[in-house]
């Protein structure tokens, strides 16, 4: 009588689709981070946050209008396109 | 004769002495002709034929995917210009790098990128697909096509360029970019010609608004330049508009008509409409676009004198009678596209193909849009100048909820068969869509109204001007946001596609063709089983006589 098992042995499986749900995580990471920098201010009042407070005076004047962040979003797509051609060139 | 009719009836002229060399070819030096032109598309290239894929397909799918990602330059261009319009100092920061932000130069980039980039390469992508399927033939050279694209937009490039800073080291830069333009536009022309020379059956009607479309191009150039039209201020605004017509109209209806069937599975519902969209799309004068023919004056540069426009008596006439009878062409073009869609019955087939939504929202839009349109030219032509503060608006709608949907959607219905997968995800192209379709329509509309509310100041002769404008203008700007987020939404759901979309299988492709045509009806059943079991509702359901009586053994 032979046993079938499976061997696990050296190898990693990988799904080709992307659970529907996993995104609500990436979400759910980004809100508590959020809420920790707000703990942040309410711990530490008056303080800076480090690194990023000593970058936000360089860009002063720069990106003083609204416009900005629609920009960045437009960037982030095209960004996203051409991450999406790299990976895919490259994935085989 | 007046500027209006004679131009248009050089024009005429030369467009059916073309068609009748097409039809009828060039005598003895047809062979000398066809042998010169393959050379020229393909081994004429040397190494440059090299650098890009000749596989069937290939050239179509070039063209569509840089159109769609045009689309994203576009609709960004379009929204930075909105913003300027009410917050002209908000890019003053790009000044360190001696770019000074402009709405109005924005907003023709906009323009550009949307005509030339978007639209132009959707409908050239488009033909390589359509123009060889109904001939029944093969492309002629996929290499080229495939070539051509990257070429075009370089083109366009330089043309975004120019309407930046058009003079660069006294250099006028648009010229440059449209001459290169033209130059590609001719080898996509002689690819199609030689395709449509070696055709085993009768091309169909969209076939033939689509080879109109790439010949009026060039014919229009010639004959604007040769007749004088170029330097009167009246042939100007005649050329923007024959080209509006003839080009975009009748290239993206050729399109859209054949996409409608392809999308639907329905056969194209009337012929003789499809023959008044030809017909109509030539003998009017479209009024889609700009009230002034300053696009021609920046195109041809030097060959364009810059005149203001003053239309003579006998041109108003003409053009206004021209342009009053484009409701023939709309109206056929919009019906056929509609009911081919509809289909026979009450249902749309598959409401769900990539393509259809925008498809439909172009034919709807456009009835009301070409109306507006009618009265803000009309109201130009005759010197009221009532109207012509909602012009841009206008233009820009007639861009993004005619052009554009109709366009795109036949890009995307004949995305599948040209890549051979499905679109990534369906339900990101619904997103795209509603982004797209929501942002147009609302943004649109809101600046039309502050447009409609500072034409009133200025006829008050109100001095300041009004806040609540203003904050239209941010939220109208705002709102059209959702058209740039759409449409990076469809350019990675179809960069996507082409890598991870479902593999189409032949049962899909033909899918619309499969039906069973008679169903044998024994006992009682539901509408639901016979659907279910491959019948359409045009199946012919026969039944079979039953017999009570008791069986007994088959006698061997």
């Amino acid at each position: 009588m032979s046993i079938n098992t499976i061997d696990s042995v050296d190898r990693f499986l990988q799904g080709e689709k992307e659970p529907s749900g996993s995104w609500v995580f990436i979400v759910l990471g980004i809100v508590l981070s959020l809420s920790f920098l707000l703990l942040y201010s309410i711990l530490y009042p008056g303080q800076g946050l480090p690194v990023i407070s000593d970058l936000v005076p360089v860009f002063s004047g720069v990106f003083d209008s609204g416009i900005w962040f629609f920009i960045l979003g437009t960037m982030i797509g095209l960004f996203s396109i051409l991450g999406r051609l790299l990976l895919e060139a490259t994935s085989e | 004769m007046d500027t209006i009719l004679s131009t248009m009836f050089y024009f005429w002229l030369s467009l059916f002495v073309v068609l009748f060399l097409v039809q009828r070819g060039l005598w003895i030096f047809s062979d000398v002709a066809k042998g010169t032109v393959s050379f020229m598309l393909e081994k004429a290239l040397g190494p440059g034929a090299d650098l890009v894929e000749g596989r069937p397909g290939s050239g179509a799918r070039s063209w569509i995917m840089q159109g769609a990602l045009w689309l994203i330059f576009a609709s960004m261009f379009t929204f930075t210009s909105m913003w300027l319009t009410h917050d002209p100092d908000a890019l003053h920061s790009l000044a360190s790098w001696g770019y000074s932000a402009n709405a109005d130069e924005l907003a023709s980039a906009g323009v550009y990128a949307t005509l030339y980039g978007s639209v132009s390469m959707f409908i050239i992508g488009c033909s390589f697909h359509i123009i060889p399927k109904l001939a029944g033939t093969e492309l002629v050279s996929e290499t080229n096509a495939n070539l051509m694209s990257f070429i075009w937009t370089v083109s366009v490039l330089i043309i975004l360029i120019g309407s930046q800073n058009n003079n660069i080291l006294g250099l006028d830069i648009i010229p440059l970019g449209v001459m290169l333009n033209t130059v590609v536009l001719l080898a996509v022309i002689m690819n199609q010609l030689l395709t449509v020379s070696n055709k085993t059956r009768n091309i169909a009607m969209p076939g033939w608004l689509i080879l109109i479309a790439l010949l009026s191009s060039p014919i229009l150039s010639i004959v604007s330049i040769i007749s004088g039209a170029l330097d009167d201020n009246v042939g100007q605004w005649l050329t923007y508009h024959i080209f509006g017509g003839t080009f975009f109209f009748a290239g993206v209806a050729g399109i859209a008509l054949y996409s409608s069937s392809v999308t639907s599975g329905n056969p194209l519902w009337s012929k003789t409409l499809v023959g008044v969209t030809l017909i109509g799309s030539i003998f009017t004068i479209n009024p889609f676009g700009d009230v002034t023919g300053q696009m021609v004056i920046d195109v041809f540069g030097p060959l364009a004198e810059n005149n203001t426009v003053s239309f003579s008596n006998q041109d108003m006439l003409s053009a206004s009678f021209l342009m009053a009878l484009v409701s023939i062409p709309v109206l056929a073009f919009a019906s056929n596209m509609l009911v081919t869609m509809r289909g026979s019955d009450m249902f749309v087939d598959a409401p769900d193909s990539s393509g259809n939504a925008e498809l439909n929202l172009g034919s709807w839009l456009i009835i009301p849009i070409a109306l507006g349109s009618l009265f803000v030219q009309t109201d130009t032509v005759s010197g009221t100048y009532e109207l012509v503060g909602i012009s841009n608006s206008l233009s820009v709608m007639a861009g993004w909820l005619v052009l554009v949907p109709l366009s795109l959607g036949a890009a995307l219905s004949l995305y599948p068969e040209l890549v051979g997968r499905h679109l990534f995800s369906q339900s990101r192209a619904r997103w795209a869509f509603w982004m797209m379709t929501g942002g147009a329509i609302f943004g649109l509309s809101i600046t039309m109204i502050a447009d409609f509310m500072d034409m009133a100041l200025a006829e008050s002769l109100v001095e300041d001007p009004s806040s609540l404008s203003e904050e239209l203008r941010k939220v109208g700007s705002v709102m059209f946001y959702g058209v740039v987020i759409g449409s990076i939404f469809h350019s990675l759901n179809m960069v996507t596609g082409m890598f991870r979309g479902e593999i189409i299988s032949q049962k899909s492709i033909t899918s619309s063709s499969i039906s069973v045509e008679t169903y044998s009806l024994v006992s009682p059943t539901t509408v639901r089983r016979i659907l279910a079991s491959g019948a359409d509702l045009d199946t012919e359901v026969i039944p079979t006589g039953e017999n009570d009586e008791k069986g007994s053994a088959t006698k061997i």
